[in-house]
């Protein structure tokens, strides 16, 4: 009887001993980790996404938007007429990143700055908030058709808050009030302080593709402007170590002032651009 | 009376009984060796292939020296990859760390001698809910309160479901190599 007792109050402990010594350790609480990225790249299609550049990661992304489709065969749909970004991030910080691009579009250039104000946690904070603050220079501007050109007129600035939440694994919302200035613009009447609001999403499909859509509503964009809204739908193919987004769009150019403000192409009408981001990271 | 006296001594069987198995148990929680800093290395890269390697340089773990016996817990979001979006990648589509944050390692020290250079590890590894049986040769040191033990085992993304794409498969070795390092110190606590 006295034997079986001690086995009997010997058995569990024995038994406990190996969970315990696991709960010993066990002590993390993972509930309340940082949601991972609502978006895998910088971009949604056009405008910028919440997605950051690691800490002391350099970032090279080429982005092609080719001419319209609409010219068919003639232009092989648009391979001829291509519009090209070069653009180099750099992450100062998990939560800082600069940026200098040049894009073939008017011959721009651009200096970005990034900052991560919030980020999303699976409990708590259900949004990651990021400021985008971007300085252009618009260098196709000759002095010979405008004589009375100053440098300050090829100047422009661009300031957005990008607001993202991640909804579910699959499916991530965006929403970027938008703020920018032309000290110059395209067309005449135009103000050169114009506001917009930019939505963009993200829903994946399997593991490695998702559809992006994005859409810039323009609020004061002037009556007869030649100039439209721009509307972007693409796919992203991520394989571990590379996002590639293609794309088709009705804006050509690629910086915040340009695709917002100088988008010409018509999703009726056929008038619209296929293009591409990939990028490179060092 | 006789029955009263008979119930008092069965009561301090009893309690001598529980009270030594307390007590059995506590001293065998004094002989334990704890490493919260440990580091686990795993690469699976292919040559001429971007490097497929992450570094978790706070690995748990724990041993009982009365019973040698051994756990160990990896938190999955620790593995530091050089690719940020590889380690992003990894974390959701790979291990889903969302759904299992930890890998966890159960075993024993199977012929422990604080005076063997070498000892034999022998357990259960568990990752994404799916476990694996380990068996490998450690070098061991033990110097002071200090127990070094440092190996390598290999496992593949198939012990525990782990589907690799076609578009990736000739990137990342079919054989995950796994190295550990962990320093325990006594923790007479």
């Amino acid at each position: 009887m006295k034997k079986l007792v001690i086995i009997l109050l010997t058995i569990p402990s024995f038994i406990m001993a190996q969970d315990d010594l696991l709960n010993e350790i066990d002590t993390y609480d993972t509930g309340n980790d940082f949601e991972t990225a609502a978006f895998k790249g910088l971009k949604i299609v056009n405008f910028e996404s919440t997605k950051m550049v690691s800490k002391k990661e350099l970032y090279f992304v080429v982005s092609h938007r080719f001419g319209s489709i609409e010219t068919g065969i003639k232009d092989f749909f648009g391979l001829d007429q291509a519009v090209t970004r070069l653009n180099f991030i750099y992450g100062v910080s998990d939560g800082i990143n600069i940026g200098v691009s040049r894009s073939s579009f008017q011959k721009t250039y651009e200096a970005s700055l990034k900052l991560r104000l919030l980020r999303q946690k699976k409990e708590g904070i259900p949004i990651s908030l990021v400021l985008f603050n971007s300085v252009l220079i618009n260098t196709s501007l000759d002095k010979d058709e405008l004589p009375k050109l100053e440098f300050d007129n090829r100047l422009g600035y661009a300031v957005q808050a990008l607001i993202s939440s991640k909804l579910s694994d699959n499916l991530s919302l965006q929403l970027v009030p938008t703020l920018f200035h032309d000290n110059l613009v395209a067309f005449e009447p135009q103000e050169n302080t114009q506001y917009a609001l930019g939505f963009g999403g993200r829903q994946k499909l399997t593991k490695r593709w998702s559809i992006n859509v994005d859409y810039g509503l323009h609020f004061n964009r002037a009556s007869n402007s030649p100039f439209t809204n721009p509307l972007s739908i693409g796919f992203d193919l991520e394989t571990g170590g590379h996002v590639f987004q293609l794309h088709f769009t009705n804006a050509q150019p690629m910086n915040v002032n340009t695709f917002l403000g100088q988008a010409t192409g018509d999703w009726s009408e056929g008038d619209i651009f296929f293009g591409f981001n990939v990028s490179r990271i060092f | 009376m006789e029955k009263t006296k008979n119930q008092i001594t069965q009561f301090v069987i009893w309690f001598a009984l529980l009270f030594g198995v307390v007590v059995f148990t506590t001293a065998v929680a004094q002989t334990k060796y704890l490493d919260k800093n440990g580091v686990l290395i795993f690469e699976a890269s292919e040559k001429l292939f971007e490097e497929v390697k992450a570094v978790n340089e706070s690995v748990t773990v724990i041993f009982n020296e009365e019973t040698n016996e051994i756990a160990s817990l990896a938190l999955i979001k620790g593995f530091r990859f050089k690719n940020s979006l590889m380690q992003e990648h990894f974390n959701e589509n790979y291990i889903e760390s969302g759904k299992y944050p930890k890998a966890i390692f159960k075993g024993k020290l199977v012929d422990f001698n604080p005076d063997a250079k070498k000892v034999t590890v022998k357990g259960t590894l568990e990752v994404r809910g799916k476990k694996k049986e380990i068996e490998t040769t450690l070098n061991m040191q033990k110097v002071d309160g200090m127990i070094s033990m440092t190996g390598e085992f290999v496992v593949s993304p198939s012990d525990f479901d782990i589907e690799i794409p076609k578009i990736v498969r000739n990137k990342i070795a079919r054989e995950v190599n796994v190295k550990l390092d962990f320093k325990l110190e006594r923790n007479d606590t």
